[in-house]
């Protein structure tokens, strides 16, 4: 018996290379994190990475080149893990393959608040917009789910899809609506609007940082409902989960994080989809270990396309919005097509 | 062994605005394994489901150890009273221990996470099921008998003195059908735990049940052992079917013979 419960207990604790899995991905974090400081418009050795970070004494232009890439740097690392656990929150709450905030268009109507907020009341600080972009998003998702779980077969992926596509030519042409006849907002708003980390600031990662740790500890919390809701609303209520209150706390504790990501950086798409996917893969489907994984993993991926972006779109940048849409479609092309297999 | 007692008074159940159970009152024997049989749409199955509050009937209530299941906390409750539906859903990618140890829920906090305790359910439960060389395996690779033995067992793992079951042997064939009740009963035998299911086949539920249901129009018809209470006028009531009943050999319960319109 003493053998068989030290092995039952290695197959919870390691869901198949979980130790290999977190040591890389740190790996590829702190690579990340670097690459982010010592590239771009002007590149910076080893030497003056090591000045800026670590000796404050130092003044060299280097040096304060990196310092000034400190805040977009950690900016970048919170707005990538938010996006990744709420892609992983999202997938969880739904049983879908393919809920992402940007194919439900939730950060289409984060936008269109955030549009509404700059023209008609004149917001201009991103304290300002992070609770109508908020407000936005989960209108949307309550929108989109609504549409997409109408008739017999429930929220199937496709109708899912529909839902959110039409929704996001609805939400898009209204924003567009707003913004032509003002071209004031529409110089606010066009940068925003791409998804780009390149105008964070301290200030934006003071205003995020409470986002990111209720959503996060909400998500760490409704980890262990949500394994058991995996299995079928029976079964979860069988195991005592009270099923409506744990998918509520996570779908707000999802639409939390992305909309105060979209809010601040503007809509970057992809990232949740990409991040809960990958290390899915990898660990399978224990959302315990899905949701602080697909964080690591989102971070990763949004800092690396910040610092691709700063290379493609040399003189200037290529926003990091553009770049993950531009990695992440074909993926989804991907997956809907073996999601829809399974079906058949 | 615990002894629960485990009633319906007077229930009214239903979907949307039909109501399927019609003042339905009845006491599950403790510590017995107890089958309830009835035609299709008869509503045996929304009777399990109301015992074991997946609907909220729409009156009267469901009693455990005299208390209302719809009053106490999901997670107590779920200690003592244990579910496995039709048809649950097998995430993709999914491994035996991972969900087996899923069972173990009600019994877990997010401060403590899993103890000793956890793990010994799960390896026992395993054991019990005969897929510990399974473990470690994806579900999709495993055949229909071996799968409802995973889901058996993670019911196991949330140890509980009571177990509903919704026809734990659809779609299986009859070797597994036989498989799948003699672990069923090995778990009432050794644990003393409570069985309440659904099943349609009538013959393995003369054998393997202590005690019987039968369900007609969401209304029990019958209750009692299955010697005593299965004859051919009771099944003509319940299943509009005319037959034989005579005697298992095997295991001297009530068998019946179905007789149709081409043999007299």
């Amino acid at each position: 018996m003493g053998n068989i419960i030290e092995k039952g207990h290695k197959q919870r604790l390691l869901p198949k290379h979980l130790a290999k899995v977190v040591a890389l991905l740190l790996i590829l974090l702190i690579v990340s994190i670097l690459m982010s400081l010592a590239f771009g418009s002007r590149t910076i050795g080893l030497e003056g990475l090591i000045d800026g970070l670590f000796h404050p004494s130092v003044e060299g232009h280097e040096a304060s080149v990196v310092r000034q890439r400190i805040a977009r740097t950690i900016f970048g690392l919170i707005c990538g893990a938010a996006l990744g656990v709420s892609g992983a929150l999202m997938q969880s709450v739904t049983r879908n393959p393919i809920a992402d905030p940007s194919i439900l268009g939730v950060n289409t109507g984060a936008s269109l608040f955030v549009v509404c907020g700059i023209a008609f009341l004149s917001i201009q600080s991103p304290s300002g917009y992070i609770w109508l972009a908020i407000i936005g998003a989960m209108l949307t998702a309550v929108f989109v789910f609504g549409i997409g779980s109408m008739g017999a077969s429930g929220a199937t992926p496709l109708k899912l899809i529909l839902a959110g596509a039409a929704t996001t030519a609805i939400l898009s042409s209204l924003v567009t609506a707003i913004l032509i006849p003002r071209t004031n907002v529409m110089d606010q708003f066009r940068f925003w609007q791409v998804g780009s980390v390149g105008a964070a600031n301290w200030d934006s990662v003071h205003i995020f940082i409470p986002f990111f740790i209720v959503g996060l500890l909400i998500a760490i919390i409704v980890a262990p409902g949500l394994n058991a809701l995996a299995l079928g609303d029976e079964v979860a209520t069988g195991l005592g989960v009270r099923t409506g209150v744990i998918r509520m706390l996570a779908a707000f504790a999802g639409v939390l994080l992305c909309g105060a990501a979209t809010a601040l950086a503007g809509p970057i798409g992809f990232i949740g989809l990409l991040a809960t996917h990958l290390v899915r893969l990898v660990v399978g489907p224990d959302v315990r270990f899905l949701i602080p994984l697909a964080a690591l993993a989102g971070a990763i991926i949004l800092l690396i396309s910040d610092v691709c972006g700063r290379f493609l779109g040399s003189p200037g940048e290529l926003e990091v919005g553009i770049l993950t849409a531009f990695i992440g479609a074909p993926i989804l092309i991907l997956i809907t097509m073996k999601a829809k297999m399974r079906t058949i | 062994m615990t002894t629960h007692t485990f009633e319906t008074k007077n229930i009214q159940s239903g979907y949307d605005n039909k109501t399927i159970l019609n003042d339905v009152n009845l006491s599950i024997p403790s510590n017995q394994i107890s089958i309830i049989i009835g035609a299709n749409g008869c509503g045996k199955s929304t009777l399990l489901k109301t015992m074991a509050r997946l609907i909220k009937p729409t009156g009267g209530d469901v009693l455990l150890d005299g208390k209302s299941i719809h009053k106490m906390a999901p997670k107590q409750l779920a200690k003592v009273l244990g579910l496995l539906p039709q048809s649950p859903i097998v995430p993709e990618g999914i491994t035996v221990a991972d969900l087996v140890g899923r069972g173990r829920f009600p019994h877990q906090s997010v401060m403590k996470g899993w103890s000793k305790k956890d793990y010994e359910a799960v390896a026992e439960a395993l054991e019990m099921m005969n897929i510990t060389e399974f473990a470690d395996r994806n579900i999709d690779e495993l055949s229909g008998g071996q799968r409802q033995r995973v889901w058996i067992a993670m019911a196991l793992a949330q140890q509980t003195d009571i177990l509903f079951l919704d026809e734990p042997t659809t779609y299986l064939d009859i070797t597994y059908q036989v498989e799948i009740l003699d672990l069923l009963t090995d778990l009432n035998k050794k644990y003393g735990t409570t069985i309440v299911m659904v099943l349609h086949d009538i013959n393995l539920s003369a054998r393997y049940a202590d005690y019987l249901f039968t369900v007609k129009n969401g209304q029990l018809i019958a209750e009692g052992a299955p010697t005593e209470i299965i004859t051919a006028d009771l099944i003509k009531e319940t299943f509009q079917l005319d037959c034989q009943v005579i005697n298992d050999p095997v295991s001297n319960t009530p068998l019946i013979v179905p007789i149709g319109r081409h043999h007299a």
